[in-house]
């Protein structure tokens, strides 16, 4: 099947796409979109997270297809003409990058969160990001972080 | 200066943008693929392999198997135990062994053509528990071997530890278990190999790229410089990549086919396949005097090595090693080993060993503060090792010795925390405490680390290391070391790390080794460095008695001249030379004695301790842990804020391999089943960095990757004993066991 869909602003037209093709399949196999990380295949850790018309998704779940007409955004997108988004500036800053295979999920499910919530409580930020798995962090500089991007983005960055 | 300073790690502004290619992103357009066809039984005796329905398939070009290996079949890491067939010979060991690997143009057509290949077995009788296996009679897992069963036995023998617990005022007795663990790195084993030359290229995921290159070219029975190894960027380890994976894989495959290839592991596959944390069974008896002094302890421990040794002899000697805790203990009588079993094979991860013997020696403590009516915090202060005095393999410790200075920085929240436990209707808290030591580098051999630093001609310092970066943050601490004895800015040094052709042996990226064995090779490197822009500056100037040195990142003489080490490195490179000093650094130790035990088996020690505060829910048995508070003596703190970091994360996989994680092959082989902490069960934790300096550490600097794991685990069972109100001393503590505890039934059954 032919698909078009929009990834990172980018309108994409792509050819021959199989029935079954996963949406992180396309990114990464398709486009090369290889900030979007596989962990598992099937839901399961959160490494795969995608925008899909500004919602957090698993796309190791999200067919393809279902992407079709769509916003995708991806890792790669979120940096706006070179400049770091406060989230990503906010985990690089406090350390809430180690390995670093988690971070381009666990930033945009984070991306979700402050969209939807501008001063999310601790216990909010860890609902909203339970689904990402961290086996390095123990999730603490994440959690600094994701405040402080909060901070950043209602208050503006210093 | 960058010394002390927290720094923002090498790497992390590409991995926020999504920029860095990991060993699993690998793959390139037209690269083959390869799946591995792995065992569904054992043991078992291969009868026949027939590749024959995989190649009828669309796209298959080749099915390899053991017989397709050019050199040696047995691999590993510890030379005196290699014993891992990649691709099984005649003999299955355990399920989950690699039979064949088929290389095919696209993953699925690998993956069906995997499924494809018959292999017909004729099962054999195996053995599945440890004890079991050392019994006269039992089936052997490797027949050929001389040792039977046993992989290695260890003792640490002091004074007469019989005597010393007759005549204690107080004996605790008690056994102790563990369960098998899966490192659960977030990035899967990936990687890709190419035939460049007639060589073999091969870059992956690892924690040891110089040890990958020889056991790979033993493997195809080539000299090591017609293999490369480069080490991709590796989304964590914990030791789940210290032994080979894919590697070998991807080298054979390579080697004959003369093309790329990649391949990936699955999550399934990456349990089913990889090494896991070896259980143990650990049989305590402790001793103290009317004043809590600790008189003695006699140990036994059995390790599971399962089907292959890997780690296993390194994971036993620790054991045994650090079975006395950071405490002093005149008498020993210490027996640890390791045993093959048809289970999946047991290695290394974060702490060797020495995260489940610290549940014992910390549960003993906690059981003769009970017996003695003593605090739990005050008896291991009394009993804290201090400089001076001598750990249970009689080594003397001189400097660095921070336990007691730990156990100081807790007592004010450890105290905070006791009396703002509560207990309700529904719920009991308890807080708990538990300390550990840590040996720096391996245990009792030799583990040198090499480096290099080259100044430029444009100005730029390079650092060659063969140190692997896996998400524990050594790119950015070497650095600072360099950075630091140079007298520049950590941004003027460049990093080429983990590739085989150009740069030398750091030995692994394991045993909290890293900052202290690399960190002082770099300084050697930057002291050589020094030493030949000094003598090529006194050339240049025709001085040849001229004192010179580099200070603030120049060559200043005593004249009050200054030279651009840049300007020194042009004249050099005028001469076909390199103004590139190197380094090595092995730890001052001694072999451990055969029959006693007794040595120097690390130069440096870590010490730590951490107290939790737990929450249980006395209707379901969860457990909640609140709070951890986490002191960590690391000699000196290179980056502190990545000491912080792997405080936390040490802690939050202690609370996994505490409460929920426990690994059963073809039931637990993915996250779906076996849980790791999430966000939600991220307790609030408080790392507290005490700096007791290491004299023959780089500036005082020992390790904290380990260390931080350690003493978990034995906090929050205490926390959770203390809370239901008798002990906890099999791990994880499930739910049916806090049950059990609770309704005080006898059964908290071992492992
Ligand atoms: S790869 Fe999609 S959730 Fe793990
Ligand atoms: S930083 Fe390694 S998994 Fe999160």
């Amino acid at each position: 099947m032919d698909l078009c869909l929009t990834v990172n602003g980018q309108p994409i037209s792509l050819a021959e796409v199989p029935g079954e093709a996963s949406l992180l399949e396309v990114l990464r196999g398709r486009l090369g979109l290889l900030g979007t990380k596989e962990g598992c295949g099937v839901g399961e850790c959160g490494a795969c997270t995608v925008l899909l018309d500004g919602r957090a998704l698993n796309s190791c779940l999200t067919a393809a297809w279902q992407a079709a007409g769509r916003q995708v955004t991806t890792i790669e997108g979120l940096a706006q003409g070179g400049h770091l988004h406060p989230l990503q500036r906010a985990f690089v800053e406090t350390g809430a990058v180690q390995c670093g295979f988690c971070t381009p999920g666990m930033i945009l499910a984070a991306w979700d969160l402050l969209q939807r919530n501008d001063h999310p409580s601790d216990q909010e930020i860890k609902q909203a990001l339970a689904g990402n798995l961290c086996r390095c962090t123990g999730y603490h500089d994440i959690l600094r972080a994701v405040r402080r991007a909060a901070r950043w983005l209602r208050e503006g960055a210093p | 200066m960058s010394l002390g300073r927290s720094m923002i790690r090498v790497g992390a502004e590409e991995r926020v943008r999504g920029r860095t290619i990991f060993g699993y992103d690998l793959e390139r357009p037209g690269d083959l693929h390869l799946a591995a066809v792995r065992a569904d039984q054992a043991p078992a005796r291969i009868l026949a392999i027939d590749p024959g329905p995989a190649l009828a398939l669309p796209g298959v070009l080749r099915v390899f198997t053991a017989a397709d290996i050019p050199g040696e079949n047995r691999l590993g890491i510890i030379a005196s135990t290699r014993d891992h067939e990649f691709l099984a010979q005649e003999l299955v060991r355990q399920e989950g062994q690699a039979v064949a690997v088929v290389a095919a143009r696209t993953l699925a057509q690998a993956q069906a053509g995997a499924r494809a290949v018959v292999v017909r077995y004729q099962p054999l009788p195996g053995v599945f528990d440890p004890a079991q296996a050392l019994r006269e009679g039992a089936p052997l897992v490797h027949p050929e071997r001389p040792g039977g069963n046993l992989l290695h036995e260890r003792r640490i023998l002091r004074g007469d530890a019989e005597a010393a617990l007759r005549d204690s005022a107080v004996v605790v007795e008690a056994t102790y278990t563990t369960s098998p663990l899966e490192h659960c790195a977030l990035e899967l084993e990936g990687g890709r190999a190419e035939y460049v030359d007639g060589r073999v290229v091969v870059a992956a995921c690892t924690q040891n790229p110089h040890y990958d290159r020889q056991d790979l070219s033993r493997f195809l029975g080539v000299e090591p410089e017609r293999v490369r190894v480069i080490q991709a960027e590796t989304g964590g380890g914990f030791g789940g990549k210290l032994d080979l994976s894919l590697q070998p894989f991807l080298a054979l495959a390579a080697w004959h086919l003369k093309r790329p290839v990649c391949m990936r592991y699955t999550r399934e596959e990456s349990f089913r396949a990889t090494s896991k944390r070896h259980p143990l069974v650990m049989h305590f008896i402790t001793g103290a005097d009317e004043q809590g002094r600790l008189t003695g302890l006699q140990a036994r421990i059995l390790c599971d090595t399962g089907a292959f040794a890997s780690y296993g002899l390194a994971v036993n000697m620790r054991a045994a090693v650090h079975a006395s805790g950071p405490y002093l203990v005149p008498h020993l009588d210490v027996v640890s080993r390791a045993a093959y079993t048809n289970n999946p094979f047991t290695g290394a991860m974060r702490g060797f060993g020495v995260p489940q013997i610290a549940l014992a020696h910390e549960g003993q403590m906690d059981a003769l503060a009970l017996a003695l009516g003593r605090d739990p915090l005050d008896l291991r202060l009394q009993n804290a090792l201090r400089n001076g005095q001598a750990t249970g393999t009689g080594q003397v410790l001189r400097s660095g010795v921070g336990l007691a200075r730990c156990l100081e920085r807790l007592r004010p929240i450890y105290r905070r925390w006791q009396a703002r436990a509560a207990s309700g209707e529904d719920f009991r808290e308890g807080v708990g405490l538990a300390a550990m030591f840590y040996g720096i580098g391996n245990t009792g051999v030799s583990n040198p680390s090499t480096a290099q630093l080259e100044w430029g001609a444009d100005g730029r310092v390079t650092l060659f290391t063969g140190a692997a970066e896996i998400g524990q943050g050594s790119d950015t601490v070497l650095r600072q070391l360099a950075a630091t004895r140079l007298g520049i800015p950590v941004e003027e040094i460049d990093l080429c790390r983990g590739d085989t052709d150009r740069t030398t042996n750091a030995g692994a990226t394991s045993a909290s080794r890293q900052t202290y064995i690399s960190g002082n090779a770099v300084l050697a490197a930057a002291d050589n460095l020094e030493m030949q822009l000094v003598q090529a500056a006194r050339q240049m100037l025709g001085q040849h008695h001229l004192e010179l040195e580099l200070r603030g990142g120049r060559l200043a003489a005593l004249d009050g001249r200054r030279l651009e080490p840049a300007q020194v490195a042009r004249y050099l490179a005028g001469q076909g030379q390199r103004a590139r000093g190197a380094g090595r650094f092995d730890p001052n130790f001694s072999g451990l004695d055969p029959d006693t035990g007794q040595g120097r088996p690390y130069a440096a020690y870590a010490f730590a301790a951490q107290c939790a505060w737990v929450r249980v829910d006395t209707d379901s048995g969860l457990v909640r842990v609140k709070e951890v508070a986490a002191a960590h003596d690391v000699g000196r703190a290179i980056n502190p804020r990545g000491v912080m970091g792997q405080i936390c994360g040490g802690v939050a996989m202690g609370l996994g391999m505490a409460l929920m994680e426990q690994f059963r092959f073809g039931q637990t082989d993915n996250l779906h089943r076996y849980h790791i902490p999430t966000f939600l069960d991220a307790p609030r934790i408080t790392p507290l960095i005490v700096e007791e300096a290491e004299e023959t550490g780089p500036y005082g600097a020992k390790g904290v990757g380990e260390p931080a794991l350690i003493p978990t685990a034995p906090a929050v069972a205490a926390a959770v004993g203390r809370a239901v109100g008798r002990p906890l001393r099999h791990l994880p503590i499930s739910l049916e066991r806090v049950m059990a505890a609770l309704t005080h039934e006898e059964a908290e059954h071992a492992n």
